[in-house]
């Protein structure tokens, strides 16, 4: 490394649509490696609140024990409250069995079908000791009246006479211990593409060879203005890279009509939530979650502080 | 320290007769004969992991 040589970058954050469960934010002046450990820590290091034990009283339903068991670990549980939260298994003040306000959260699920009628058994149906963590409500969310998100999460359906009896008990966790904790349904990023056409080349384009040439691409980048008979980039992130257009140029006999880089600073990224926390709260949590990391190698023992990287680094996390 | 092993009980599955085995019995209805038995779920609660 070259003496007094400064890596230290001002990443900038701009979003772009913002929804409960949506996100899709710009992140520019930053390299891959940051971009992807902010997507890869939102997937699987933001803890949330799952189901983890179950204990069956009784359960006379076509489902076996397990079965269900499973399908409630992997109902989203409303997790505002798991950043402040304790793993169960570093808390000291209980053994984590549901008794403890600082690790766990206890439900019950009481259901008998008594008439001929299918009873559907819901996430709905999960009474929650804590009013603050309770299964996600998707009902308002997609403003459907009478669709199946109003009655919540189907548990297991019950005939006449059958019975689901149990209690749960909810901890914190993350994705990479188990999918059921990832708060993300999918986050995504994208190189932001720069795209530029040789006009001059274009120039000795027929209007018909300009039309075929728009329409190689398989997603809408370029258009024929109707007026100017200009090609012109309507919307640059629709390329997916295909390479498509470039290879029609060659095909056409006009080698290096459109030139397409990927800005290697840029990112356009897509965050998707389960519903257990917001969106945006998801992003904030991976940057909180990543600062911890970052504190956990500063202060390792073998950590040489004297090292410039290390302030740079934090530098780079906090913005400035 | 654990109180005694609750009997468990079987329901035969020709007549069925509800049966109750210790260990060392003969797999066999008291009623009928029959030796085929359907073991009952048992009364306790039981614990799983969510995973």
């Amino acid at each position: 490394m070259e003496a007094g040589a400064s890596y230290q970058r001002f990443p900038k954050v701009k979003v772009r649509e913002l929804k409960d469960d949506y996100l899709k934010f710009e992140l520019r002046d930053t390299d891959a490696s940051v971009a992807n450990a902010l997507r890869r820590v939102m997937i699987a290091e933001v803890p949330t609140i799952a189901i983890d034990l179950v204990e069956i009283e009784v359960n006379s339903s076509v489902l076996n024990d397990e079965f269900i068991a499973h399908r409630l670990g992997l109902i989203p549980l409303t997790s505002e409250r798991a950043m402040s939260m304790r793993f169960s298994r570093d808390c000291d003040a209980c053994d984590g069995d549901g008794q403890c306000e600082f690790c766990s959260v206890e439900f019950h699920l009481r259901a008998k079908c008594m008439t001929d009628q299918t009873l559907d058994v819901t996430s709905k149906d999960l009474i929650s000791s804590d009013h603050t963590v309770v299964p996600v409500d998707f009902s308002d969310a997609l403003g459907g009246d009478d669709s199946s998100e109003q009655k919540g999460i189907t548990i297991v359906k019950l005939r006449r006479g059958q019975e689901l009896r149990l209690r749960a008990i909810a901890r914190k966790g993350i994705g990479k211990d188990h999918a059921k904790w990832s708060p993300a349904a999918t986050v995504t990023f994208m190189y932001e593409p720069e795209i530029h056409i040789n006009e001059d080349l274009m120039e000795t384009l027929s209007l018909e060879q300009r039309q075929s040439w728009v329409e190689s691409s398989p997603t809408k980048v370029f258009e024929m203005d109707p007026n100017t008979e200009q090609v012109v980039v309507i919307d640059p992130e629709a390329y997916t890279y295909d390479d498509e257009v470039i290879k029609k140029a060659e095909a056409m006999g006009k080698p290096g009509l459109v030139e397409i880089y990927a800005k290697e600073d840029s990112f356009i990224f897509t965050v998707e939530s389960t519903g257990a926390i917001k969106s945006s709260q998801l992003v904030v949590n991976a940057i909180e979650v990543l600062k911890q990391k970052l504190d956990a190698v500063r202060l390792s023992e073998d950590t040489v502080e004297a090292d410039d990287q290390f302030g740079e680094l934090g530098a780079h996390m906090r913005g400035g | 320290m654990d109180p005694p092993p609750e009997p468990v009980s079987y329901i035969c599955g020709d007549c069925g007769m509800e049966n109750t085995l210790k260990p060392g019995d003969v797999i066999q209805c008291r009623e009928c004969g029959y030796r085929i038995l359907y073991k009952k779920r048992t009364r306790r609660i039981i614990q799983y992991e969510a995973r």
